[in-house]
């Protein structure tokens, strides 16, 4: 017997079975757009659709914005490209009162303890990028996600005018509007001629709102005329949104008071040693407020809690993360020093903010009925979230960094979480108008970066 | 001839440990040319396995070296996003080495030593997959050493006894979502080394010239890692969370009872049936136990649920001349997996096996064995863990080869 023919069996062998060891073949699922024109798709809304996050609106944000992620699904159903008011790609960004975006990095605190925390990566914001004026006749776009606008500005004229005054106009609106000075958000956006939307507002206000600790500003009535009320200026939007017969999505708004930005420094986080009890006994137990060893709920003020307008507060309370944290680890704020109120929400706030909330989803949801709309619930989605979400293997919480999916202002998202919730859009969108849209894959969107 | 066995002795030994799907039924080449059939029909060397009872009842001395290269392709394909990826795993190589002695023709004992490789699976996924965060390789050795007794009890029943060793090691990968400045995400290694111990016993009832009957008992053998090896690589500011350091784990590969019948309607064919029972219900949770636990790394419990199953085996043998014999088989297995519970690791679903095989006798003391083994596997599932969703599919296969040398 001899060694070649055997080993001419085994190579035979193994011609065979390369032959035969066939990659299994893919049968994909077919791609349909039903009853969605996506040639002309506009994203509509505040933060959350322009791309704003880690407290800035800069380019790698936007290019991860709501709209930026569901365009890219829509290409898949014919759907044209997606213009956005873009800042320039290396910039800093921009935040609300001028701020670079921010990066973790590691930052001593008083005590000379090093963790990690979300630091500027610039002393200030890109002016330059931001003031540029990016609008084009030419190339109108697709993208009027605008930070901090509120529900009852769309129809505002001039909402752009920086001659308005603080507060009287949008500068992240200035450098996008066809017409600045007397334009408004409505007729830019009509002006794309739009096939499909997403229109998700409301939120902005409410958290602004939040944001100082309900200290200023007032909530938006949940009824009132356009550009008063919630449910007016929402139905202006609608009627002329689908005035040609486009279709959308409109979605509710999450309770904002589930971000990270209000659920990570806990109610009852003054731990005490002997003597700081002992101190703050002193201090405060002629006004009836007592301390121990241990943990003990924080100090702050308010002006209907007795004759001295302070008290400790009470669990479901919250605290933000704009409070001073050296001031709250070395310099007894939080105890000797009361929080004040801006850095705080109390519970008779926090009814207020949410009865806000339920009061404009109430509203949302009979529009989406009335106007036929697909109807998103985010509020939902950003619940489940609270709870803890585990996609393809990614464990998913609103826990501050940790958590994965917010950004690092901890209001907004970051790309992977832009990406679940676009696959909350796409999943709606798909029931309601009878289209197979494949959502995107969020393990290719990025979290939080370490350093 | 020897350069020959040399060969297949230098190609078993390097890639001794590659085997492909969890559980692999590899174990004799006549007996994989049935579909994997045999407990009742002692035909060769590898009755050491298949049923060490039936042993005694050969009629010559042996020692048997087979490989079967085993080509495993997976496909996944996401039913969210409808994106798919593949598996790039390298070839799988089942071995078995068995040896049989007795002293004369008369004597009614068997002697024998067997190893082989009935549980082993590498899966290697494609790169940034969008399992990536589940697994993205999983490498399962484990080679068993089985010493054996088996006694020709009477005429007609025959009884067998195997001791063994088992030896192993278990290497699993996958990505940790955690990215740094330049891009990339981490990844977990956590590989170690594994022993155990078992039996495999069987017994043999030749109940008439053309019937025979048969059942062995396979024990679970718990593989236990005591001192794994975990290697984290996170961005630099998460290296106290993720401390490389030991871990414990286990893994139980299963008891298998199997009944087996034979029947001889003509000298010229044979047919072979078994029905398996395998405890799968065994593994229940993977668990993993760090020395060290962060924040970041707790110790983790997967639950698995496998459930018990059947598998239905049966196969024919015709022998056309002296020389040559050819076999023909199917088998159809449940997978132990339950919905909820398919992973990466094992993309396992009900199968359907189609083999066939061939031998040739090479004068007095050789005989070539060749099987060829086909199968293909599609579920769909969401696993309960990672709420991956979609559709697995995989192709399976395993052109086998085995050198008997009888005397």
């Amino acid at each position: 017997m001899n060694f070649k023919k055997t080993k001419r069996l085994i190579l035979g062998l193994g011609i065979l079975s390369v032959t035969f060891s066939c990659k299994p073949k893919e049968t994909s699922i077919e791609v349909s757009a039903g009853e969605v024109d996506a040639t002309r798709f506009v994203s509509i809304g505040g933060i959350t659709t322009s791309g704003f996050m880690d407290d800035a609106l800069y380019a790698e944000g936007q290019e991860n914005s709501l709209g930026a992620i569901l365009s890219v699904q829509f290409k898949l159903i014919g759907g044209g490209d997606f213009n956005q008011p873009l800042m320039p790609t290396s910039s800093v960004g921009w935040s609300k009162i001028g701020l670079s975006r921010l990066l973790l990095g590691n930052k001593t605190d008083c005590l000379g303890v090093t963790s990690l925390s979300p630091l500027r990566i610039a002393s200030q914001g890109d002016l330059t990028g931001f003031g540029s004026y990016v609008y084009s006749s030419s190339n109108k776009f697709n993208n009027f996600g605008i930070p901090f606008i509120k529900s009852t500005e769309f129809s505002t004229p001039g909402i752009g005018n920086s001659a308005n005054g603080p507060g009287l106009f949008n500068a992240f609106f200035t450098r996008m509007a066809s017409n600045p000075i007397n334009g408004t958000i409505k007729a830019d956006i009509l002006a794309k001629n739009p096939t499909f939307f997403t229109l998700f507002t409301g939120m902005d206000e409410v958290l602004e709102y939040a944001k100082n600790g309900a200290s200023t500003g007032n909530l938006t009535p949940v009824n009132g005329a356009v550009g008063i009320g919630f449910d007016g200026s929402i139905t202006d939007l609608l009627i002329d949104l689908t005035g040609n017969g486009a279709r959308g999505a409109l979605s509710n708004i999450p309770d904002v008071t589930d971000f990270p930005y209000f659920t990570t420094i806990p109610f009852d986080g003054l731990n005490l040693d002997a003597d700081n009890a002992f101190t703050l006994n002193e201090i405060y137990n002629p006004i009836g407020i007592y301390f121990q060893v241990g943990k003990n709920a924080f100090v702050i003020e308010d002006p209907t809690a007795g004759a001295f307008g302070v008290r400790q507060m009470v669990e479901g309370e919250l605290i933000l993360l704009s409070v001073p944290l050296d001031s709250l680890k070395c310099n007894k704020m939080g105890s000797v020093f009361p929080f004040r109120n801006e850095f705080v929400l109390t519970n008779p706030e926090l009814v207020d903010i949410r009865n806000t909330i339920n009061g404009f989803n109430t509203v949302l949801a009979s529009a989406a009925a009335n106007y036929n709309l697909a109807f998103v619930d985010s509020y939902s989605f950003f619940k489940q979230l609270k709870t803890g979400i585990v996609y393809n293997g990614i464990s998913l919480s609103a826990k501050f960094v940790s958590g994965g999916a917010y950004s690092l202002d901890g209001i907004t998202l970051n790309p992977r979480g832009n990406a679940l919730l676009a696959n909350e859009f796409i999943g709606v969108i798909n029931q309601k108008y009878k289209a197979t849209i494949p959502k995107v894959d969020a393990t290719k969107y990025r979290g939080v970066i370490f350093p | 001839m020897q350069k020959l066995i040399l060969t297949l002795f230098i190609i078993l030994i390097s890639q001794l440990v590659l085997s492909q799907g969890f559980q692999v039924n590899f174990q004799g080449q006549k007996q994989q040319g049935m579909g994997g059939a045999g407990t009742a029909l002692p035909i060769d060397g590898a009755s050491l396995f298949f049923n060490p009872g039936s042993t005694s009842f050969l009629k010559e001395n042996s020692v048997n070296l087979a490989m079967t290269p085993t080509f495993a392709r997976s496909l996944f394909v996401d039913a969210n996003t409808n994106q798919s990826a593949r598996t790039n795993s390298p070839m799988g190589t089942p071995f078995s080495a068995y040896a049989v002695y007795r002293k004369s023709a008369e004597s009614k004992l068997f002697f024998g030593i067997a190893a082989y490789t009935p549980f082993g699976s590498t899966v290697q996924w494609e790169d940034e997959w969008m399992g990536r965060f589940a697994l993205t390789r999983l490498e399962l050795k484990s080679i068993f050493i089985q010493p054996t007794i088996s006694v020709k009890l009477t005429e007609k029943v025959g009884l067998g006894v195997g001791f063994v060793y088992c030896t192993g090691n278990v290497n699993l990968q996958k990505d940790l979502p955690v990215m740094d400045a330049s891009g990339n995400y981490g990844h977990a290694e956590l590989a170690g080394k594994a022993n155990g111990f078992g039996v495999n016993a069987g017994v043999f009832v030749q109940a008439t010239d053309k019937i025979g009957f048969g059942l062995t008992y396979r024990s679970q053998v718990n593989m236990s890692v005591t001192n794994g090896q975990a290697t984290f690589v996170v961005p630099t500011s998460l290296e106290a969370n993720f401390p490389n350091g030991n871990f414990s784990s286990s893994l139980p590969l299963p008891q298998v009872v199997t009944f087996g019948f034979s029947y001889k309607p003509t000298d010229k064919l044979s047919l072979a049936l078994d029905v398996n029972y395998v405890g799968w219900k065994a593994y229940d949770t993977l668990a993993f136990d760090y020395e060290t636990n962060t924040s970041s790394l707790s110790d983790t419990k997967s639950v698995r649920s496998y459930e018990n199953i059947f598998a239905f085996r049966g196969g024919a043998n015709y022998d056309f001349t002296e020389k040559i014999a050819a076999r023909i088989g199917m088998a159809y297995g449940i997978s132990p997996v339950q919905n909820g519970y398919v992973t990466p690791e094992t993309p396992d679903a009900n199968r359907i096996n189609y083999t066939a095989g061939l031998s040739y006798k090479l004068g007095k003391h050789f005989t070539l064995d060749a099987s060829i083994f086909f199968t293909h596997l599609k579920r769909t599932d969401t696993n309960i863990e990672t709420n991956l969703s979609g559709t697995f599919t995989t192709n399976v296969i395993a052109p086998g080869l085995a050198v008997i040398y009888r005397f």
